[in-house]
């Protein structure tokens, strides 16, 4: 039973990395050649691979008996999942079509990098048995999947400054105050999420390794990230850092996001090492 | 007192905060990057000439614990105080004075973001629900406010992130943490904590594949003074709680009997962990030091010895002999085998787990969670329960010219109005 579910998790993994190709292909031709109605297909097709990527990372946990969120490939998928997630969010809220074009490619490549990971599932080492573990790592996918959406806006943000006297990017990006705004709403929901992820997992530490704060580099890189964002939020609001200096922090932002997942568990080990 | 003043504000500012931030970021990734907490040798062979040495002097081999890091924390805690001290009367002030329909009026032209013939339902549709009603000069006005308490939001942050701080460097000082390790049937003191803690079992639970699900030590602890003892289990996440003290499954290595004959009458026995070493009772010159152990020897692809699986299947113990203080010998043993040096034999035998166990109390964890829970909540108030206004008054031609701010993300805010506007004559049409 559990090989059937994890070879039918290998199909709806491929399902899903193929709609995902699909629905960034649409959003390319929707913003490049301004086809307003693709933007709805786009959209659905962008929706229809969240549900599969849901049911596939369901089907894994099925499979391995557990919440799939322990190692790089589980990581991987679920951290595309958390962009996919607040990607929907944030253009369902803010009637925000073009985030798709931006946003769909980071989710290609997040689960492309998942692809090339072991997919082979193993039992859990008893530290990681916890219930901690499944609100320490979806608070994690909340939070980088906001900080996602962050990038994708913000670069949306300084390609639009960038080409001012192009009628195209004018037209086919919102205007420059609302970017910003959009992007800091996503930050905002990403460091609130990754504060909680700190807590969550000093509180977890603090049970399984009797410490909840050890220097270890994942943690440290985590409050590193922590910072950046703090420092962003700071000069946002006591400096009126808005716009570009905001837009060029949040993509900083991501870049440290980026190096605190796959960064530190390759280059540098320590007690997550195994994450 | 000028001069106070300026220093004061310099150090309590917001650039000073993110002067020290930028600081911190950089020791942080210097701890992460240098491997911390090595002997000196290993910089100066990693590193060797100058950057050894730059490593060394600014501590940066020991970068969270140096004197500069905890100054420049230090520093943090001060500057949040102070900026703290600083805005409480400000927000106090903001609170009162600036989210009126006074202030509003002294700012305001009268030009309005939208239009509207019924203003009560805009503001209704807007999600505010308590209006302050005001004739001025003949003439109306509406004002509205919500979420005052989001002024609160940096603020409780910065004092939750106080606590934090404060609960962490009292805890670096006030902790008390003692490693404990025996096979079960082991008695030893907790440090100089006056308690006596007792292995009384250590069990491996394994999976079908072999694959270790959980370590569990029985445990007993006893206050030596009283004689009152208490017993309990400790394994991985969950932590034994005992006279204040919390008991954690730590690790676990293996464990041998060593025993020692000299012209073959037994002289000494005793059981040795990994890492242990014992001393020839009549020649104590004479060491002998369990290294490691293979549960089921086998020989590497690389010639070394390692073990085929973690199962009892073939014991070999890596040992090796001391004579004041100089290696004279180096091998592993297998089960049945033995070593002779001069007059004496050893020979390994009985391998068994042995269990590491942290006992710890730290009288401030509380107060470090408690800072991380008022964070949190700092923060949901202060992203989410925005500060938001909208005010009216009727315009030349009649119609309610509507104006509003959120104090964060105002234009969402307005898009949110004109839409509201837009909906409510949609539905009048």
């Amino acid at each position: 039973m559990t090989n059937q579910f994890l070879q039918m998790e290998s199909v709806l993994f491929y399902v899903t990395l193929a709609l995902y190709v699909v629905a960034t292909a649409l959003y390319f031709v929707f913003f490049a050649l301004k086809r307003d109605k693709l933007a709805k297909p786009a959209n659905g097709i962008l929706l229809a691979a969240f549900a599969v990527h849901t049911l596939t990372l369901v089907v894994r946990g099925l499979g391995a008996g557990r919440l799939p969120l322990t190692n790089q490939y589980e990581f991987a998928t679920s951290f595309a999942w958390g962009i996919a997630l607040c990607c929907l969010i944030f253009i369902w809220r803010f009637r925000f079509q073009a985030l798709g074009t931006f946003a769909s490619p980071v989710v290609f490549l997040v689960i492309g990098y998942a692809a090339m990971q072991s997919r082979e599932v193993r039992e859990l080492m008893p530290s990681l048995r916890s219930g901690w573990l499944a609100i320490h790592v979806m608070t994690a996918i909340i939070s980088y999947g906001s900080f996602g959406v962050a990038f994708a806006v913000s670069l949306m943000f300084l390609l639009r400054q960038r080409n001012q006297n192009s009628a195209f990017w004018q037209q086919n990006i919102p205007q420059e105050q609302k970017l910003d705004s959009i992007s800091y709403r996503a930050v905002s929901l990403g460091f609130l999420f990754l504060t909680l992820v700190i807590v969550t997992g000093a509180i977890w530490a603090e049970q399984a390794w009797g410490s909840y704060w050890s220097w270890d580099p994942k943690e440290t890189w985590a409050l590193i990230t922590w910072i950046i964002y703090a420092i962003y939020l700071h000069l946002r609001i006591g400096k009126g850092w808005k716009g570009r200096s905001a837009a060029i922090f949040a993509v900083v932002g991501f870049v440290c996001v980026i190096f605190t997942y796959i960064g530190v568990n390759t280059l540098l080990p320590g007690i997550h090492s195994y994450a | 007192m000028e001069q106070l003043k300026k220093v004061t504000g310099k150090l309590f500012s917001m650039k000073t905060a993110i002067g020290i931030l930028l600081l911190l970021t950089v020791a942080c990734v210097l701890g992460s990057v240098i491997p911390q907490g090595e002997a000196e040798s290993y910089y100066t062979s990693t590193y060797p000439g100058n950057p050894a040495r730059l490593i060394l002097l600014l501590e940066l081999n020991d970068v969270f614990h140096s004197v500069w890091f905890v100054v420049l924390t230090a520093f943090l805690c001060l500057n949040l105080l102070g900026c703290n001290l600083l805005r409480f009367p400000v927000i106090l002030r903001q609170m009162r004075e600036d989210y009126t329909l006074d202030k509003r009026l002294k700012q305001w032209k009268g030009e309005g973001e939208v239009e509207t013939d019924d203003v009560d339902g805009l503001f209704r549709r807007m999600g505010f629900s308590k209006v302050e009603r005001r004739t001025l000069l003949g003439k109306e006005f509406r004002y509205a406010v919500r979420n005052k308490i989001g002024l609160w939001g940096a603020w409780l942050t910065h004092l939750g992130m106080l606590i934090i701080m404060i609960g962490f460097a009292l805890g670096q000082m006030k902790t008390v943490k003692y490693n404990v390790y025996g096979i079960p049937g082991t008695t030893k003191q907790v440090g100089d904590t006056g308690y006596a803690l007792t292995i009384e079992d250590f069990d491996v639970t394994l999976r079908e594949d072999n694959t270790v699900e959980q370590y569990t030590a029985t445990l007993t602890v006893t206050d030596t003074a009283t004689g009152e003892a208490h017993t309990g289990e400790a394994s991985v996440n969950h932590p034994l709680n005992l006279f204040g003290m919390k008991f954690y499954q730590n690790s676990m290595g293996w464990a041998a009997q060593v025993d020692i004959w000299e012209n073959d009458q037994p002289l000494q026995s005793q059981v040795l962990c990994t890492g242990e070493f014992l001393p020839v009772e009549d020649k104590p010159e004479l060491v002998v030091m369990f290294n490691s152990f293979y549960p089921d020897l086998t020989t590497g692809p690389n010639g070394m010895p390692t073990s085929a699986s973690s199962e009892l299947n073939h014991p070999g113990y890596l040992y090796s002999v001391y004579y004041n203080g100089e290696v004279i010998g180096m091998n592993v043993l297998e089960e049945e085998d033995e070593i002779t040096i001069d007059d004496y034999t050893v020979r390994f035998s009985q391998p068994q787990h042995y269990t590491l166990i942290t006992a710890k109390h730290d009288p401030f964890t509380g107060l470090v969670l408690a800072g991380g829970l008022v964070m949190l909540a700092a923060l949901l108030i202060a992203f989410y329960l925005r500060t938001e206004e909208l005010w009216a008054t009727p315009g030349e031609n009649g119609r309610w010219q509507v104006a509003g701010r959120s104090r964060k993300g105002g234009v969402i805010f307005l898009d949110k109005l004109r839409e509201a506007a837009g909906e409510q004559k949609e539905r009048t049409l």
